[in-house]
């Protein structure tokens, strides 16, 4: 699920610094906090000091100390004090997410508007802690996108994103349409590097099915999108 | 200057004490409201109207008769527990959190520094009931942090960055703020770098904005939602979850860098102690 090979070398490198000084480490009393710069003093805490829940299961396998990891993406668009990377680290997020995507056979389809309905409105899925989400037959991960997404009237969604109302009325379903739509809930980062829309696709979260019923929720002439 | 600052004591005490001595948390969070354009901070009326019976003012009396009683194997009540401005030295205390203790070597959020004198003076151990139940409006940590952090309601949000080791830890607490992991690849910035914005109905605190953010912290709140009074904790807990991240240890040294950087970001602010929340 991640990628964990470097875009630069010199993102490489850095992050072998920072392992290397992590795993020499072996006891928080023995470190001395003040020592490090703060990125490798928050990469220790995350990582090495056993401040976080690091071996507790997953639900795709493993544990999260893989999810807390960062992959190449992740790293490149982690900016402290917010804004966005330099123009040719945007370009090596951009075309690393374009090669992320994988299409379905038989290319790109809507599904069923009414379950991608259900699919926008879930919040559920991937959550573990105090409450961990038991993916099971009936209670799979949703699409999340009414967290941060407007798309019609009948049930409020956040404003993290943009407004989707009436989406597809605007764009139609031409094969091109299809494919940016795909794309984006695949990897938005193929178009817009460093977003904050979530790789539902490349990391996981939705099947090429589940991507199809969402993209018929917005794009679907019969949906309440785009009535 | 440690005398210096012993004979001024009385006097900040008399003063912090008529200061804020008639306002109440509704009063610290209208100042508030009046002093910027917020639709975070306003977006709660129902709650405005029931702060002044907020169940949490309960907490307050139950903490101060736990706190000023002798429990514990040692039956001694916290009165000699150093918050960081001298034993005993509950006003204002609470806003000056994460702070380093030099009796433990560590910079540590307020409620690792209240489960540590109850360990130290009283006896407690992890398997008494006292240290070990930390959740929900009948456990002792809620009640003590309630009433401490009480007297400092209305105060400036004041964490000291004196030592390089709080500096160290609010610097990696930033980092952490900003830095994109798991499913989702979220970090706290993906809510809390903007005004206004919402996460469904919920609108968010933006972390630029001390204004919005010292709410934010002012911790601990009724949280209506959970029919209790919840710690800063409890929130960076939740947090974690929805982000899909791992969540940090209880008084740990993820918890403790990010509560750092946390009320840095309010500084200078009124805390509001205790909250309500959604």
């Amino acid at each position: 699920m991640f990628k964990k090979t470097s875009l630069a070398a010199g993102v490489a490198a850095f992050a072998a610094f920072l392992f290397a000084g992590g795993s020499s480490i072996a006891a928080a009393d023995e470190v001395d906090f003040t020592a490090m710069s703060a990125e490798e003093l928050a990469e220790y805490i995350i990582l090495e000091s056993g401040g976080f829940h690091l071996d507790a299961a997953v639900q795709e396998g493993g544990t999260m100390r893989a999810r807390m990891e960062q992959d190449d993406m992740q790293r490149a668009c982690s900016v402290v004090g917010g804004g966005k990377p330099d123009a040719a680290t945007l370009e090596a997020v951009r075309t690393a997410a374009a090669a992320s995507i994988t299409y379905p056979e038989g290319g790109i389809k809507l599904g069923d508007w009414q379950k991608g309905r259900e699919l926008s409105w879930s919040g559920f899925g991937f959550r573990v802690g105090h409450r961990t989400d038991e993916h099971s037959g009936n209670r799979q991960p949703g699409g999340n996108c009414a967290n941060c997404h407007q798309k019609v009237g009948d049930r409020d969604g956040g404003t993290l994103g943009p407004d989707l109302t009436g989406y597809g009325k605007a764009r139609g379903t031409s094969d091109a349409m299809l494919k940016y739509v795909y794309d984006v809930i695949y990897n938005a980062h193929a178009y817009f590097p460093c977003t904050q829309m979530p790789r539902m696709g490349a990391q996981g979260v939705l099947t090429h099915a589940q991507i199809a019923d969402i993209m018929a929720w917005l794009l679907d002439p019969e949906s309440p999108v785009n009535q | 200057m440690f005398r210096k600052a012993l004979l001024a004591l009385p006097v900040a005490l008399a003063l912090g004490a008529t200061a804020n001595a008639q306002k109440a948390p509704e009063d610290v969070l209208q100042g508030l409201i009046d002093s910027i354009d917020s639709s975070y901070l306003t977006q709660s009326e129902m709650n405005l109207m029931m702060m002044p019976d907020s169940p949490a003012l309960w907490l307050i009396d139950d903490g101060k008769d736990l706190f000023h009683e002798a429990r514990g194997p040692n039956n001694v009540s916290l009165e000699t527990c150093d918050f960081g401005k001298g034993p005993g030295v509950l006003e204002g205390a609470f806003v000056e959190f994460p702070r380093f203790f030099e009796d433990t070597g560590r910079v540590m959020d307020f409620e690792s520094r209240l489960v540590h004198c109850m360990k130290t003076i009283q006896g407690f151990t992890d398997d008494d009931p006292a240290i070990r139940t930390k959740h929900g409006n009948a456990a002792d940590i809620t009640k003590l942090q309630t009433y401490v952090a009480s007297l400092s309601n209305g105060h400036a949000w004041n964490p000291p960055m004196d030592h390089p080791m709080e500096q160290a830890m609010r610097d990696a607490g930033e980092v952490i703020f900003y830095r994109r992991a798991g499913t989702m690849d979220f970090s706290c910035s993906t809510c809390h770098a903007a005004t206004g914005k919402r996460i469904r109905a919920s609108v968010l605190p933006n972390s630029n904005v001390p204004e919005e953010w010292t709410k934010a912290v002012s911790w601990p709140a009724f949280r209506v939602g959970h029919d209790n009074v919840r710690s800063a904790q409890h929130r960076v807990g939740e947090c974690y979850w929805q982000m899909r991240h791992a969540e940090p240890v209880w008084g740990g040294t993820g918890m403790t860098a990010i509560i750092s950087y946390w009320n840095d970001r309010a500084r200078g602010q009124p805390a509001i102690l205790p909250d309500m929340k959604r």
